[in-house]
This record gives structure tokens, sequence and C-alpha cells, in this order.
């Protein structure tokens, strides 16, 4: 009786190690399009729903924890913001006149920039993410119902979040700036030197802008936002000008410099983000599908929108 | 232990509503930087009060859903919380501890192997991030929040489980003592 109970719990866990390895290797090995992944986004498109109703639900409760966080962490803030705030409005009354300037002369040279309006930003909500540390995705509750799209770049109100990863019908899973997938070309604000943001090895909170030219100025404090520009045909073309975060301190080896970023999105705290999506007669649409049917001309100098005539000539002046 | 029909559907209730308030609060609070994980501790939980088979089938189902929901690699949580399950289990099969603080020992445990279980498996499927004192500090820190969130975890678990498991010989005869019912001394 002892010896056929010991024989059943063992043959129980054998089994389940045996299944999760079965799954773990076949789930590994498939294509995206494959039936392990195709199960997955059934599961999504069903459970959204059910994780967007309770994430409404539950939404008091989520307010009334963040609300002692978020209250110790803006008082810690409150100087360095005032501070802050009187130097930008300097900085917006001077930009006022250069945007005026700037737009008589596109007016006059008729150049059509990519901008924001070539979008149209779906506001979703996010109802799942992995308390997993190695995991820099979240699942949002709109999908290609509302014309989300696979790589459509994701914002919220304080700047660049990340892409569309994969899309169901009712939900999509959203990879975050974070995620070691992720590359994004981007400039120092104020500089036309563009370099590829990605996440920074070993700390999965901060990001690098590597690939900068050698002597590129890059102060501490001061913005780094997309370029506007394709680094790979597979990649999404991010509008120009969304602000990714701040520059921390730089680098400089073999040439090229680096410089760390920190993320003005705060990642661990997202509740409703923007999706740029965009119809396939669009600018942006035809712009992802002149670089892709194109020779990959620039990829031997992936970092440099410089070096890459297709980018350049894509997005005009790169943002 | 047996598995009744009481005990299976409390066990799919708790799983479900454990996987769901994770996935949908508890996941969007950070608590000094750091997400908290109910799942380990429920999956160690049901281990410890349920013995290594069920506690080992639990760990399996909640690693699924979580990744499923959470489109994740399928079969790495399921294979670490199958672990951690039948661990728990086992300590309860051999050894029934009934200190107060043993929840919050088995928690602890269950969510380092978690966070240790997760790493290795991420460095073997590849992932590029060497080992840096950040990455330890994130773990270190997971498992002590984790643990403060054990105890009240093991009072949900307890309560939700507790009307649906069978009496124990074992518990009984302890309780019994303790009251003074069964000792012989108080025969004497």
């Amino acid at each position: 009786m002892y010896d056929k109970t010991v024989r059943r719990r063992r043959a129980v866990l054998v089994l389940l190690v045996v299944l999760s390895l079965g799954l773990l290797t076949a789930y590994f090995g498939e294509a995206p399009s494959g039936r392990l992944h195709s199960v997955q986004r059934g599961f999504l498109t069903v459970v959204s729903p059910i994780q967007d109703g309770a994430n409404k639900v539950l939404k008091p409760v989520r307010d009334l924890f963040s609300w002692f966080g978020n209250t110790l962490h803006a008082k810690s803030q409150l100087a360095e913001v005032r501070k802050q705030n009187d130097i930008l409005r300097k900085e917006v009354i001077a930009e006022r006149a250069d945007e005026h300037g700037y737009h008589e002369l596109l007016g006059l040279y008729h150049l059509d920039q990519l901008s924001l309006n070539s979008y149209r930003p779906v506001t979703a909500t996010v109802v799942g993410k992995s308390p997993n540390l190695w995991y820099s995705t979240v699942v949002i509750d709109k999908g290609t119902s509302s014309g989300v799209q696979k790589n459509d770049p994701v914002v919220n109100e304080e700047g660049l979040v990340g892409k569309v990863a994969q899309a169901a019908s009712d939900g999509a899973v959203v990879d975050l700036i974070t995620d070691s997938e992720v590359g994004v070309s981007a400039r120092i604000n104020g500089t036309n030197a563009t370099g590829v943001v990605q996440p920074k090895v070993g700390e999965p909170n901060d990001l690098v802008l590597q690939y900068l030219p050698g002597g590129t100025a890059a102060n501490r404090g001061e913005n780094v936002v997309t370029s506007g520009t394709l680094e790979s045909p597979d990649d999404s073309l991010y509008p120009p000008g969304i602000p990714i975060g701040q520059v921390s301190s730089e680098d400089e080896e073999s040439g090229f410099k680096s410089v760390n970023v920190h993320p003005l999105a705060d990642l661990h705290n997202l509740n409703v983000v923007q999706v740029l999506t965009y119809t396939q007669s669009s600018k942006p649409a035809r712009l992802v599908g002149l670089q892709s049917s194109l020779p990959s001309a620039g990829q031997s100098n992936p970092g440099s929108g410089e070096g890459n005539p297709l980018t350049s000539a894509s997005t005009g002046v790169g943002g | 232990m047996t598995l009744s029909g009481s005990l299976l559907t409390r066990i799919a209730v708790l799983i479900l509503v454990v996987v769901f308030f994770q996935i949908g609060v508890v996941s969007e609070v950070p608590v000094f930087g750091v997400t908290v994980d109910l799942s380990p501790l429920v999956v160690a939980f049901v281990g410890l009060l349920c013995g290594s088979t069920i506690g080992a089938a639990t760990g399996f189902v909640v690693g699924l859903l979580v990744d499923l929901a959470l489109v994740q690699t399928l079969g790495v949580t399921s294979l670490i919380f199958t672990l951690i399950g039948y661990w728990c289990g086992r300590l309860r099969e051999l050894r029934d501890p009934q200190a107060t603080l043993t929840p919050l020992l088995v928690g602890a445990a269950a969510a380092a192997a978690a966070a240790v279980g997760y790493s290795l498996i991420e460095f073997m499927l590849g992932v590029d991030a060497p080992v840096s004192l950040e990455l330890l500090r994130q773990i270190v820190l997971g498992v002590v929040v984790d643990t403060i969130f054990a105890l009240p975890m093991w009072l949900v678990v307890r309560r939700s489980l507790e009307p649906g498991l069978p009496d124990d010989p074992r518990r009984r005869r302890r309780r019994a003592y303790t009251t003074g019912g069964l000792s012989p001394l108080s025969r004497s």
C-alpha cells in the first residue's frame, strides 16, 4: 500500500515535470505562428475581457495602494520639479518663437514630415503585467479589432513605452523599451547624431543610447527622443520627437559614444497607454513598405542614421 | 491525501482568484520598487496543506495559467511551480511542521526558489544578462517583499481550503494531547 502511494506520487511528479519540459521545448522551438503560440493568443482573446473587467472592478483597490507610494514619491520630487519648471518656462518661450519660424519654413518648402498626425492613437488599458523580473512585457485590452497591429508604437503621457509584439483580436502584448528584443533609433534632443536605444545589460530598468558618433555632446539631464528612422526592416517606425528618457551619464569607447538613459515613462506603473496605429495606405505604412522592399543599405552601421541613406530618406530630416 | 470534490473546487477557485488578482492588481502596485508575486506562495501553501501530489499538480496549473495569461514562454513557470508545490508537500508529509513561523519560512523559500529558478532557466534559454548587483538586489528585495506577504497569504489559503481537507489523524492526535483529551497524564 505504502509502495503504491510512493510510486503514484513519484509518477505524478515525473509526469508533470516531463510535461513542463515538453511544453518549454516545443514553445521555444516553434515559430510565432505555431500551435502553442496560437493557443496562447486564443487564451489571451478569451481572458483579456475578463482581465479588463477585473482591472476596472479592482481599480479602487489598486489606486488606494498606489496613492501611498505616489504621495511619498511626489513629495520627494517637488523641489526638483519646481526648479525644472522655471528652466522649462524660459525654454518654452524661446522655442515658441523657433516653432513659428519652423512652420513658416515648412509651408514655404512644402515639406511633408512624418508626424503624429499620420497615426491614429488607440487608447488601451494595461490588463496584465508579469511580476517576473525577466519579462518586460505588458498585456493591453485592445487588439486587431481596434486596428492594433504588430510593431505599432506604444506611448503614454510621459513618453515612449514600447511596441506591439503580438496582437490578438481583443488584446495585445507590448514589448517595453526595456525588453532585450527592442531597439529604438533615437537622438539626443537638439543634436542630429542618431543612435540606438537598447536596454542596459544587467540593469533591467535602464537604457543605453549606443553608436553615437564620437565627440557628440551629451550633458546629464538632456532629453533623448525618437529619431523617426528605422533600425531594421522589421522594426517599428516610431514617429520622431517622442521623449524616451534623460541622459544620466556617458561613456566613450572605440570611436563610438554611448550614453546611459533613464526612461521617462514609469514602466512599473503603466495603467493607460496609447497605441499609435496607422492604416495600410497611410504615410507610415508606405515608409515601412519602402524600407522592407529595398536592400538593407545601412545595416553595416546599425546605429547611425547618417550611414543609412534609406532611413534618412524615409523620414526627411529624421525628427 | 485523497482529493475530494469539495477540495478540488476550493483549490480551483483559489487558483483562479489568486492568478487574476495577481495579474490585475498586485502586479500593478510596486512595493519598495519590486512587484509582489503571490503565485509561488499559493502553490507552496497548497502543498503544505494538501501534500506533495496535489501541491505539484497545483503548481503545474498555476504556472500554466500565469504563462498563458502573461504570454510568457510556456512551461517555465509550470516547471518551477511543480517542483515548489511538490517540495512543500513533501515537507508536510515528512516533518509536518507546526511552528507559527513555518509559513513565513516556507513562503520565503518558495519565493527564493521561484526567483532563482526563473533566472537559471532564462540563462539557460540564452537571455543576454550577466549576474549584476542590480539583478541580485531585485531578487533579494523580491524575496523579502514576498516573505512579508507570506503570513496573510497563508491565512487566506488555510481558511479557503481547511473546510475541504480530510481530518488528519496525526493532527487530531496532537490537538487531543494539547487539550488534554487523550493524554496519558490526564488519566492518572
